[in-house]
């Protein structure tokens, strides 16, 4: 498969030349941010008109007795491995760059996500008890639950294929120096999701 | 170098030297799931045909009901699902449900597939001088995933409560909320169906994209392509960008409906408001997306049977990026009665009338293209130049509508219903048939019947107009859309003799659909073979057989200038093809 996608002989490859691989990511990426865009943005708008902006008087956020707030602390250290797990895939990206295995760090990228993914189940647990739910609390309850719901999703997606790399690598060792495009598109796919956490972050928990 | 381009193709059809070459594959690895962006462009075209009798009926149904309300439905009437129709009537739940599957099945099953999917899959790599897409298998995903979402919506039918009945624009709170419609099964699936052909349609754009910007043969550059492949390269960055949004509200919709969610709904602080800003933010660019790619091929045709370049080819391309920008900030205009803010309802007036410049652009170029050409009146031919009259048509109805005055006599009315039939049947549907019959000698190595297409494209040309044309007087007479039963309102009853006008035409339209059907299948048994290049035109698909072998080309060629040669001065034949140089004392339009 490898040798074959290196001639860039465009009548012949069956798989993409790595540049073309990346630049099809990116594409697909872009997309998936427009879904993003779309959520929040439905999410800001909903908020927005429901009881102003964080700066405006009269502002609070859930409105409402009784509604939990979000733990937002443990979230804040939750964040902190998420973001640590780019940096962590990056060590392994430079690892394979460098000819060595790199599976120490995607070992470690792959704890760090699944802590988050715990985390954060472990966040919607704790909410449904307090009563939070997708049907009570309003647009308040459905925003957060759907909007972290996808990004949850997008995470577990993303640590099943970080899986994928690492035992492809043990087991086959395919990826070098001069061909990765399968590690290289999955550490975009990562830190997109990374990058978007930190819009939903500050979205639905600070502001 | 000429001598070896002309010789390669001949090479192919003896003996193909590819290096991937299926020889004796099996029925499923060719017809079923294959990488070869022809075949796929194939199954895409089959399908999205079946997909247009499935829509086409429906719009029967509908039109009958308009026409002779109440009447039982001859034949089919007893076999229909008791929620669409009792003893043989359509029953106003069931006229709802007919509406709302013609237009999503029209607009996502087969509209779409056949512009995008088919000729986009088809033509692409063929125009551009590359073996196949960027990713194949990607691209046989998109096709499975846009077959999983076709039957996940016509599974509608068959579930509790019957298909969705809120209109393709499934707007809230009728749609979010299960007692309001009644159907909050068939509803459901509606938001999965089109989640699912959004990622079909995302797989599909990324890779036409990517195809594009990298693998394109050497010397063709950017302003060297032809204008389908501009179109589709310009509304495959439109579906990037517009349709995960639709994925977004599907999602918000599926979860009010489902999970107890509010966000369309005032009572949890939703807004009903929402759903139209997400969906319109989604639905104009749509609306790009279905008439740029035939925009594309009517060009591509108009040039070939005129024999001259392309007027102002460059002005093409720019009115083309012009038009998918301003797609997305004009989508305010389909909410002008929705108690949207009238300042923002000017701004998107303005933004609207604004999109008038591009398409009258592409409207004056295409009659530039024509003029004093040598036109061949082929069939193909035909349906473009039927392309350009209908979709003037459309488009003028559509500046009307921009403005908001206007806009608040005629929004709801039957006039909307005529302006965007001129542009997604007279537009859209047109290209398809003009570009199929220009098309068919490649994709199938026969001709199409030339007799027969010209009855087809008559019946189609009248019976259309028959059946659209009396919609703006309907609509201007006041006649709502989306009412089961026009004779139940006592200002309605005198417009009842144009209603059965229109259901004759819409019968005779389906009528003439037998026409092409019947031409295929005669043309595939004992049509005549078609040639290399039957219509002496430019582009790199004609320098290979008919139809090409996998792989393509059998030696990458090489492009020495623009696609539009043809009757170039100092020249002796009358086109000069892409991978041919030009001979001294040629004086091209292009670089």
């Amino acid at each position: 498969m490898s040798s074959a996608a290196l001639t860039h002989d465009s009548n012949a490859h069956p798989s993409a030349p790595p540049a073309v691989a990346k630049f099809g990511m990116i594409m697909f990426l872009l997309s998936e941010g427009m879904l993003f865009a779309g959520l929040l943005g439905g999410y800001f708008v909903l908020r927005w008109s429901e009881v102003g902006f964080p700066w405006q008087t009269g502002h609070a956020w859930p409105r409402g007795e009784g509604v939990p707030a979000l733990p937002v602390f443990l979230t804040s250290i939750n964040t902190i491995f998420l973001v640590a797990s780019s940096f962590t895939f990056h060590f392994a990206e430079a690892a394979v760059a460098k000819r060595k295995s790199g599976l120490a760090w995607l070992f470690v990228t792959i704890v760090l996500g699944s802590i988050f993914v715990g985390v954060q189940c472990y966040e919607w647990w704790h909410l449904h008890h307090e009563g939070l739910w997708f049907n009570t609390g309003g647009v308040y309850g459905s925003s957060f639950f759907v909007i972290t719901g996808f990004h949850g999703l997008h995470v577990v997606i993303g640590v099943l294929l970080i899986v994928w790399c690492f035992l492809r690598q043990l087991f086959t060792k395919c990826f070098t120096p001069e061909y990765h495009p399968a590690l290289a598109n999955v550490a975009l796919y990562w830190h997109f999701v990374d990058v978007v956490w930190l819009f939903v972050l500050t979205l639905l928990y600070y502001v | 170098m000429s001598a070896i381009t002309a010789e390669a193709p001949a090479d192919t059809s003896h003996q193909p030297h590819d290096h991937n070459d299926h020889h004796e594959v099996g029925f499923v690895q060719k017809y079923l799931w294959t990488y070869d962006h022809k075949m796929i462009g194939l199954q895409y075209l089959w399908t999205a045909l079946a997909f247009l009798f499935i829509g086409g009926a429906l719009a029967l149904g509908v039109r009958w009901q308009l026409g002779f309300p109440g009447a039982q439905i001859p034949i089919i009437g007893q076999l229909l699902p008791s929620t669409v129709a009792v003893d043989g009537s359509i029953i106003p739940g069931g006229y709802n449900m007919l509406v709302t599957m013609h237009a999503t099945v029209m607009v996502f099953f087969v509209v779409m597939p056949l512009l995008i999917g088919a000729f986009g899959n088809y033509l692409i790599p063929l125009q551009i001088g590359a073996g196949d897409m960027a990713f194949p298998l990607l691209n046989e995903l998109s096709y499975w995933l846009y077959v999983l979402s076709g039957v996940i919506l016509v599974a509608a039918f068959f579930v509790p409560g019957g298909a969705p009945g809120t209109g393709w624009t499934a707007y809230a709170p009728l749609s979010s909320v299960a007692a309001y419609n009644g159907t909050p099964m068939g509803q459901s699936l509606w938001c999965i169906a089109l989640f699912v052909n959004g990622l079909s349609s995302i797989a599909g754009a990324t890779n036409y994209i990517t195809t594009i910007v990298n693998m394109r043969a050497p010397g063709m550059t950017m302003f060297r392509m032809t204008l389908p492949v501009w179109s589709l390269f310009i509304t495959a960055i439109l579906l990037v960008l517009a349709v995960p949004v639709l994925s977004a509200a599907a999602a918000m919709l599926f979860a009010d409906l489902n999970m107890g969610t509010s966000f369309f709904s005032p009572a949890g602080g939703g807004q009903p408001l929402l759903w139209q800003h997400l969906f319109w933010f989604f639905g104009h660019p749509e609306v790009y997306i279905m008439i740029l790619p035939a925009m594309g091929l009517t060009s591509e045709i108009l040039a070939v049977f005129s024999r001259k370049p392309i007027f102002g080819y460059k002005a093409m391309v720019y009115a083309m990026i012009a038009i998918g920008f301003l797609g997305f900030i004009v989508w305010g205009h389909h909410m002008f009665v929705s108690g949207m803010n009238l300042t923002l309802s000017a701004a998107f007036s303005v933004s609207t009338m604004i999109i008038a410049v591009p398409s009258a652009i592409k409207t004056f170029n295409w009659m530039g293209t024509i003029w004093r050409g040598s036109i061949e009146f082929t069939t193909a031919m035909c349906f473009a130049l039927a392309f350009v009259s209908m979709f003037v048509i459309g488009g003028l109805s559509g500046i009307f509508m921009a403005s908001t005055p206007v806009d608040l006599f005629v929004h709801h009315t039957y006039f909307i219903v005529a302006h965007f039939h001129y542009v997604l049947f007279g537009g859209s549907i047109f290209s398809i048939y003009a570009a199929i019959y220009f098309w068919f000698p490649k994709m199938f190595g026969k001709m199409l019947n030339e007799t027969l297409g010209k009855w087809h494209f008559f019946a189609t040309l009248i019976f259309f107009n028959l059946t659209f044309f009396p919609m703006h007087n309907l609509g201007l007479g006041g006649m709502m859309r989306r009412i089961a039963d026009p004779t139940v309102y006592e200002h309605l009853r005198q417009l009842q003799p144009l209603n059965v006008l229109c259901t004759i035409g819409a019968m005779g339209l389906g009528f003439s659909t037998f026409l092409f059907i019947w031409n295929v299948v005669i043309s595939l048994r004992n049509g005549k073979k078609a040639p290399e290049n039957p219509w002496h035109a430019n582009t790199l698909e004609w320098t290979i057989p008919s139809p090409p072998g996998h792989g393509n080309f059998a030696k990458t060629p090489t492009v020495y200038h623009g696609p539009y040669e043809y009757s170039v001065p100092g020249m002796d034949k009358d086109y000069l093809p892409q991978n041919e140089p030009a001979p001294e004392g040629a004086r091209l339009e292009s670089h």
